[in-house]
Formats: C-alpha cells, sequence, structure tokens
C-alpha cells in the first residue's frame, strides 16, 4: 500500500509534465523531444536560487518562468524555423533529439556531475488508507490538483483555450475565423513551458536528490502516459499519467526499480493493442 | 435569414489572378467579380482549381500574380485572419467544422472576433435560422451528419454577420430537399438581404437558378461566363454541364 502512495506522487508529477507535453504537440504539431531536458534545467535554475537562500517554494516560481522561457524560445527560434520549411515531421522530432542532448550534457557541463539537492524539508507524515505521505508529497499532490484544474479550465471555458483546441483542430478554419494562429501557439507554448519547468521542479523534489542527467529517461514515462491516454488528450494525459505512475511504482516494490520505465513500455504496448489512439482519443483532439 | 446574419455587401473582384501550391500555378489570368445584392456562381469540373481559386480569394492560397480587392482594401496574399475581419465569411469544401469541439463551441470561434458580450446574442441569432442546431449544442462537430455539419458550418460564418459569403460546395452531400433549401432560402436570401455571394457549386442547374452571374472554370481559367439565362441558351454549356441539348428557339 505505500508503494500506492509513491505511485500517486509519482503520477501527480508526471501528470502536470504530460499535459504540458500533449499540449505542445497538440496545437504546434511538435513532439518535444527536449521537454526532460527543459525539465531539468528549470529544476537547476529553482536549486540555485534556493542555495542563494530563496525558499524553495519561491524559488519554484523561478523554474516555472525558465520552463515557459525556454520553451517558448525553443519554438520560436528552432521548431518554427525548422516547420517552415515544411520538412518531414520527423525532422523536427530528430532536431529536438538533438536538443535534448544538448541541453542536458550542456547543462552537465555547467553544473558538474554531482547530485544536489534542495533545501527542503519533507515535513510531517501523515497516514491514511494504509499510505503513508509526508507534507512535501501532499503539496506535490494538492499542487498537481490545482494545475490540472487550472488547465480544466483553461480549455473549456475561456476564450483562450477554446481558441487553441480550435487551432489544434484545424488551423486553416480557425484563421478563417479571425484566430491569429501564431499567437496562439506561443501562448501555448509559454503555457505547456510552465508546466514544464513546475514538472521539472516538483520531480526533483520528489526524487530528493538530483543531477543533470536525471530526468534524460523521464521522456519515456511521457510518451507511455501520453500515448495512453490519446495523443493531444489533456485529460487522456492526465489518466494517462496515473497508470503510468501507479504501475511503475507499484511494480517497483516487486521487481528492481531500474526497470520502470520497461513496465511504462509493457503497459503501453499492451494497451496499444486494443485501443490504438488511446484510451480517449481519436486520431488527434485537444 | 434572419436579417442581423448578414452585412451590406462588400465588391469582391480578382483581376488577372494566378494562384497554386507550391509557386506552381493552378488557376491563373482570372478575373472575376462579385456585387453586393447577388449571387455569383462558379461552376467547373473536378479539378478545374475551384477550391483553389476560392482559397487564394481568403489568403488560404498564395497568389502569385494579379490582385483581390473587397471593397476598397487591397487583399491579395493578406492572411486569413485579417481577411475575416474584413467581413468574409469562408466555409471550405472540406475540414468546415472543429470535430473535438462541440456545437457550441464551434459557434463561439466562428464569433471569435466580436465583442464577448454579443457573442450570446449571435449563437441565439444563428439558432434561429438554423434551428436543428439548437438541440445539439453539447454534441461534438465531429458526430453530427453530413448535413447537421454543412449547417454548422455556415452557422459558424454568419456568427460575424459577414458582409460577403464565400461558400466552396455548401450543397455536397445533402439531400436534395434540404440542398435546395440552403441554396434557394439562406444562401439567395443571404444576396437578397444585400450582401455578395460567391459560391462554388457543382450542380450547374442549381447554381444558375439563384445565380445573377455564373463564371465556368475549365483546366484552371475561366472558359465561360454570364448571366443563367444566356448560359442556358448557349450550347456548350448545356452540353457540358446541364446534360442535353441546349433548347432550340
Ligand atoms: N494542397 C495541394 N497541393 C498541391 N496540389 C493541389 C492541392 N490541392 C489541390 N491541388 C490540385 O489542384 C487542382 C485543382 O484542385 P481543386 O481542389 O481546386 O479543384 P476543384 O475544382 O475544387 O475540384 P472539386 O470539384 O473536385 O472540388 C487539382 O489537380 C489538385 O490535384
Ligand atoms: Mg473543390
Amino acid at each position: 500500500m505505500s508503494s500506492f502512495g509513491f505511485g500517486l506522487i509519482t503520477a501527480a508529477v508526471l501528470a502536470i509534465a504530460t499535459v504540458g507535453f500533449t499540449m505542445q504537440f497538440a496545437v504546434t504539431n511538435v513532439l518535444n523531444l527536449a521537454y526532460g531536458s527543459v525539465m531539468i534545467n528549470s529544476a537547476y535554475v529553482t536549486y540555485y536560487l534556493n542555495i542563494h537562500h530563496v525558499t524553495i517554494w519561491l524559488a519554484l516560481i523561478g523554474g516555472v518562468i525558465t520552463g515557459a522561457v525556454t520553451s517558448w524560445c525553443l519554438n520560436r527560434f528552432i521548431f518554427t524555423p525548422f516547420q517552415r520549411r515544411n520538412l518531414a515531421p520527423i525532422t523536427v522530432v530528430i532536431v529536438a533529439l538533438g536538443v535534448d542532448l544538448i541541453g542536458t550534457f550542456g547543462l552537465q557541463a555547467v553544473v558538474g556531475s554531482s547530485y544536489v539537492a534542495f533545501h527542503q524539508t519533507a515535513g510531517h507524515e501523515y497516514h491514511f488508507a494504509g499510505m503513508i505521505l509526508n507534507g512535501l508529497q501532499l503539496i506535490i499532490l494538492g499542487l498537481c490538483a490545482v494545475v490540472l484544474g487550472l488547465i480544466h479550465w483553461l480549455l473549456k471555458y475561456t476564450r483562450l483555450g477554446k481558441a487553441m483546441r480550435a487551432t489544434s483542430a484545424n488551423p486553416n478554419l480557425a484563421r478563417n475565423s479571425g484566430v491569429k494562429t501564431q499567437f496562439i501557439i506561443s501562448t501555448t507554448w509559454l503555457i505547456s513551458g510552465a508546466l514544464c519547468g513546475l514538472a521539472g521542479t516538483v520531480f526533483a523534489m520528489n526524487t530528493g536528490v538530483f543531477e543533470a542527467t536525471s530526468a534524460q529517461l523521464y521522456i519515456v514515462l511521457l510518451l507511455a502516459a501520453m500515448f495512453l491516454g490519446g495523443p493531444g488528450e489533456p485529460y487522456g494525459a492526465m489518466f494517462g499519467a496515473l497508470i503510468i505512475g501507479l504501475s511503475t511504482e507499484i511494480s517497483a516494490a516487486y521487481i528492481n526499480p531500474q526497470y520502470k520505465e520497461v513496465i511504462a513500455f509493457l503497459v503501453l504496448l499492451g494497451m496499444l493493442a486494443f485501443r490504438p489512439y488511446g484510451i480517449f482519443g481519436s486520431e488527434k483532439t485537444l | 435569414m434572419s436579417a442581423e446574419l448578414s452585412k451590406p455587401g462588400q465588391h469582391l473582384v480578382a483581376t488577372g489572378l494566378s494562384a497554386g501550391y507550391d509557386g506552381r500555378a493552378i488557376v491563373s489570368g482570372i478575373d472575376i467579380e462579385a456585387l453586393p445584392g447577388t449571387v455569383a456562381s462558379i461552376v467547373g469540373p473536378n479539378g478545374s482549381g475551384k477550391s483553389t481559386l476560392l482559397k487564394s480569394l481568403v489568403g488560404v492560397v498564395k497568389v502569385l500574380e494579379g490582385q483581390v480587392k473587397i471593397g476598397d482594401n487591397v487583399v491579395t496574399n493578406t492572411a486569413p485572419e485579417e481577411i475575416a475581419k474584413l467581413g468574409i465569411g469562408y466555409v471550405p469544401q472540406i475540414d468546415d467544422v472543429f470535430p473535438p469541439l462541440s456545437v457550441r463551441e464551434n459557434l463561439e470561434i466562428g464569433g471569435y472576433l466580436l465583442p464577448r458580450r454579443d457573442v450570446e446574442a449571435s449563437i441565439e441569432a444563428v439558432l434561429e435560422s438554423f434551428p436543428r442546431l439548437k438541440s445539439m449544442l453539447t454534441r461534438k462537430a465531429g458526430k453530427l451528419s453530413g448535413g447537421e455539419r454543412k449547417m454548422l458550418a455556415m452557422g459558424r460564418v454568419l456568427m460575424l454577420s459577414p458582409s460577403v459569403l464565400v461558400l466552396d460546395e455548401p450543397t455536397a452531400n445533402l439531400a436534395p430537399l434540404v440542398a435546395t433549401q440552403l441554396l434557394e432560402e439562406y444562401i439567395r436570401g443571404f444576396a437578397d438581404a444585400g450582401s455578395t455571394v460567391l459560391l462554388v457549386e457543382q450542380r450547374a442547374k442549381a447554381a444558375l437558378r439563384i445565380s445573377n452571374w455564373t463564371y465556368v472554370l475549365g483546366g484552371g481559367r475561366i472558359v465561360l461566363s454570364g448571366a443563367p439565362k444566356d448560359l442556358e441558351e448557349n450550347p456548350l454549356f448545356v452540353e457540358s454541364f446541364l446534360g442535353g441539348a441546349a433548347p432550340t428557339k
């Protein structure tokens, strides 16, 4: 039952990350494989603020802003110029992969390869329903709930969110309706980048100690969670994150935790055999 | 067609237009115009470039040569979102709705450029015209039938009370009765209310019945044009489009 608790936290972190990841894919058609490196770079900004006497929750805002700005720049200066050339979509995927390596190992070159940790306290331990969760974990859960609630509100009830979904579904028709899709896409990168920065920081909080390559395999979990729920489906992403988060942590209690990513992919493959578009998905819908 | 869904029309003119994909012209040497209060239609065989021509007028396909003017504005290669602002409503032949969005959300995006407080009233007006949509406001557009979907596509552009309607085969896949109603009531009514309509229509007979002027597109060029009653007597037109010999006088 304690691994269920762990799984819940892992799922919460993954949910925040996957929603941002899937929004980028849905609205801008970029499978941003550099997502993990933006996460870890954001976590490091939080870390540096934190060791310079900024309290962790304030420092986190620095991480969020880093994620937003970095992602916006990636889109503006790297992905969009490549997309403009009408290359095959796979080209942008390869470019993103390159960015990921540069982002990760560039960071390693700067910060070295030793492990670091935030100044944070895990807080009280709380027992309920057989789970033991500490204060920090409860805050992560709470953050996840708030963030997902906000994203739901954004997409369902705001003009911007509806324009994002329209741009995702049919960009030409959105433009014919007067939607400035380029602006919508930029804004999507800011918002999803903020989620990425937040996810990176809470990911680092949750693992306790981390280093530059800690999030390198995270992309595997992201892909699994995204495809599980249906690519481009934010609600599917939340659901996929829950399944992947729980199954990887619960299985880790029985077999070697090193195989987490393998478990994630086994779950994904099993599911794809039955529903190729994911549980919520139909081709591509935001 | 309720009056508040249309605005006084604007004069739409294209002169010496060529347009196409990847710098290769599909249509060329096109001179067409559509006047306020009238329906101008374009007929022609499959692949003759009708859709490409319409797309070039609304900024979706690149104009390679020539000029497009709407009212006093030269809008050659203007971005689609700017063209929408000028009051041009365009319904594409395919991909004419946002499938994952609900019917209501589709209409809301149609009214994206409206001041927020006017959106609700505009939805009401559209539903007045297409009452069938009333009972399916929360349904996803992707789940509508072909006919319902076309109504939604029309409803979406009417949200902005456009002054010019550019319609690409709005009656494709519709039952004959519904198609006739759409053409003769809504589309003709729109022009009668003073707006401008440019219509691509596969079924030449139906197009002639509601048009003030008709262009025939063949192989990317205007091969014939005229008032409906002149075309009805043109042997070439009758043979190619109306199926049969020209009436003898
Ligand atoms: N995106 C595109 N890229 C390249 N060529 C295209 C594209 N869209 C259409 N074409 C070509 O342009 C030509 C004209 O197509 P268009 O769709 O304008 O014809 P149409 O008159 O509307 O036909 P239909 O009656 O079947 O709708 C066709 O030969 C088509 O293959
Ligand atoms: Mg066509």
